[in-house]
């Protein structure tokens, strides 16, 4: 009975894939875009200070604003998307989006499932905990909890240096796990530097503090695989932004700090 | 062309059974529980004074009117500030059983309800207690009533723990997202978890009611 | 750094229950429609099709909705259409709610006398007239009670699409509670907006049961 629903499924779903044609793996998203006069950019929503709702409720942020200049650059309108890191790459492959503008750090796994432009913006990713807490090497983790988002390099990192006694918990979006983490579900918090500055500061009550470092990996734009044309022209929006300073000023308006050396 | 790469989600079994133990062992706990809560509830409603009437009369409206993924969070997220602060597991189970216990409440008050007038004379010419009129009289056939009602109902709260994978719960849905991460195969980890749903649902199903007349309402 | 006022969260969050009562009533609709050509079709004598139904309802009371919600996401996706989570949302919610609607229906037909059956199809009705005029109108006045307590569950389930990333009501309050960082205060309000919604519909359905059954 349980076999043939399997098997039915199965060949529904395979007869279905067949049936529907679909076009294959071209380099046109830039000029797609162009014609229609869109670029749908998927940034974050609840991540402050890279993409969040401002007190208008209008997307802002320090990766809301490099994804309009590149918009604007374009002139085309931007057509902002919230996503989260689990479902980023998906909505990518799956052509929700053109271009992932939402705290994306480069690595090897990412490397194989799409292309990645020049860096624009620092980030790095570390643990932090209340200052009681006593912190100063990897093994100190043992047998704590910890809060990190699913599919981050955070959550990558910890895997491979974490004792195996720490409970990593992986929630599905970056202000979920700061939740977790103010709410002191969680002992400890992996994100990004200036997540969880912006946390600690409206939460002083968790008396959290910078621990270790994990990562020190900057923002880069996520294009689909093949999309040479479009990954070109933003690569070359960049650059230009990174010249004439304004990638730096995006910096110390939203970080408070200033690039340092981006690589390439 | 599409293709479908089922063999590197399949690779990950360990970790999908990881999620299918934990979602067994949340459901055979809040089943438990949340029956016994509901049977509570459900004398509570029908033999309790007007005060424990009206509270629990207040708690299965206020559980049966708002989703089961605030429920949740409220608890998980909102009680922490109370100064409640629950593990995910424990949190989870409570969820679950005060989900199961309002309508257990309900389906078990139908089935209390629906108890022939001859058998409570019958029990107090005999000169029963009132408790064991209820635990030997009354409870047993009315569960084997609404037995159905109740392992439908078990087995809704449990697929409705698959949201629990939103607080981090290593689940049965959390071991198909956390599958998609590493392998970046989304909708084949989805349907093969779902597919082990739907197994885990008749089997469940199946399981329920062979126990039921066995150990539950035993007819002597 | 950001100050909410509570009179913008809740207008925020009343402007989000709006998508909830969208979504819940596209849901409810489309569901109904399908449910009653499936009902049609259960009762049709036609072979297989009857079981093929019988296959599709089980699909769907027996796997998560959040599952569901993820496979025709990300599978309309995988076909090459493009869909907002609005879009997959309603069409997830519209199978499912086909499906349990045409079971609540099918045990409310199974429950008119075979009887009526016997004398209609004895009058030389057709299964379409005898659907139309004898079988449905007596099944609807059984079925009015569930079927309004089932849009309970439809609304109740418009909280999962918060999951693929639709701005209901449930992820409003998900955003507020992570932008204000005060869980408890966005939760109740959400939970008592969902009651406002949901709880007149559950005592209205108790009340035609009631009534029905008086």
């Amino acid at each position: 009975m349980k076999f043939k629903l399997v098997s039915s499924l199965v060949s529904l779903v395979t007869t279905a894939v067949l049936t529907v044609a679909t076009p294959a793996q071209a380099d046109d998203s830039l000029n797609a875009v162009l014609a229609k006069k869109s670029i749908a950019l998927g940034v974050a929503s609840d991540f402050p200070p890279y993409g969040f709702m401002g007190p208008d409720f209008k997307l802002t942020g320090v990766d809301v604003a490099t994804a309009q200049l590149i918009a604007d650059k374009l002139g085309v309108k931007a057509e902002f998307v919230p996503v989260s890191t689990p479902n980023r790459i998906p909505y990518l492959q799956t052509k929700k989006i053109d271009l992932i503008v939402s705290a994306l750090g480069k690595n090897p796994e990412r490397e194989k499932v799409i292309d990645f432009t020049i860096a624009y913006a620092p980030f790095f990713q570390a643990v932090f905990g209340p200052k009681a807490l006593n912190i100063k090497s990897f093994d100190d983790l043992a047998g704590k909890s910890i809060a990190v988002t699913r599919g981050t390099i955070q959550d990558d990192m910890l895997q491979k240096v974490a004792p195996p006694t720490l409970k990593i918990q992986r929630f599905e979006d970056d202000s979920t796990t700061v939740a977790a983490f103010i709410s002191q579900q969680t002992q400890l918090l992996a994100t990004g530097a200036a997540v969880a500055a912006a946390a600690v500061q409206k939460n002083p009550q968790v008396q959290a503090e910078y621990k270790l470092l994990l990562k020190d990996s900057p923002n880069f734009i996520g294009v689909r695989k093949g999309e040479t044309a479009l990954l070109t022209k933003v690569n070359e929006i960049l650059r230009a932004a990174k010249a004439d300073g304004t990638l730096e000023q995006y910096s110390q308006k939203w970080l408070g700090r200033g690039t340092g050396v981006l690589p390439e | 062309m599409i293709e479908f790469d089922f063999g590197v989600v399949l690779a990950q079994w360990p970790m999908l059974a990881h999620g299918l133990v934990l979602t067994v062992a949340l459901t055979l706990a809040s089943a438990v529980l949340g029956t016994a809560l509901g049977i509570a509830c459900a004398w509570a409603r029908l033999h309790g004074g007007r005060a424990l009437r009206s509270a629990t009369s207040a708690y299965v409206e206020a559980v049966r009117n708002t989703p089961f993924i605030i429920q949740l969070f409220f608890i998980f997220f909102g009680l922490p500030s109370l100064g409640i602060r629950l593990s995910v597991e424990v949190a989870c189970v409570l969820a679950m059983v005060l989900n199961l216990g309002a309508y257990a409440c309900e389906i078990v008050r139908a089935g209390l309800q629906a108890t022939p007038k001859g058998q409570l004379e019958a029990a107090m010419s005999l000169a029963l207690t009132p408790w064991q009129t209820f635990s030997r009289v009354v409870l047993p056939p009315a569960l084997a009533r609404i037995w159905p009602a109740l392992v439908s109902q078990i087995i809704i709260v449990m697929l409705g723990s698959a949201v629990c994978g939103q607080i981090s719960a290593e689940e049965l849905s959390q071991a198909a997202n956390l599958i998609s991460s590493r392998t970046f195969r989304s909708f084949e980890s989805y349907i093969l978890v779902t597919l082990v749903y739907l197994a885990l649902a008749m089997a469940l199903r199946q399981c329920l009611n062979w126990v039921g007349p066995r150990f539950i309402f035993t007819s002597r | 750094m950001v100050q909410f006022a509570l009179w913008d969260i809740l207008g925020f969050l009343v402007g989000a229950m709006r998508w909830t009562v969208l979504l819940s009533l596209i849901a409810f609709a489309g569901g109904g429609l399908m449910g009653l050509a499936l009902l049609m079709l259960r009762f049709a004598k036609l072979p297989g099709v009857g079981t093929a139904v019988a296959w599709y309802v089980q699909l769907f009371q027996g796997t998560p909705l959040l599952m569901q919600l993820f496979l025709v996401y990300f599978g309309l996706a995988l076909l090459g259409w493009d869909t907002s989570p609005m879009v997959a949302a309603s069409l997830c919610l519209t199978l499912y709610a086909s499906a349990y609607l045409t079971e609540i229906w099918r045990g409310c037909v199974m429950s008119i006398p075979q009887g009526q059956w016997e004398a209609s199809s004895g009058l030389a009705l057709t299964y379409a007239q005898q659907m139309r005029h004898v079988i449905l109108p007596q099944a609807a006045r059984v079925a009015i009670a569930p079927t309004v307590g089932f849009l309970v569950q439809v609304i109740k389930g418009t909280a999962l699409a918060s999951v693929i990333g639709f701005v209901e009501l449930t992820k409003a309050g998900q955003m507020i509670s992570n932008a204000t960082y005060q869980p408890f205060m966005a939760y109740t309000l959400v939970g008592l907006m969902y009651f406002a919604l949901c709880y007149p519909l559950s005592w209205w359905s108790q009340r035609l049961e009631n009534r029905r059954l008086a």
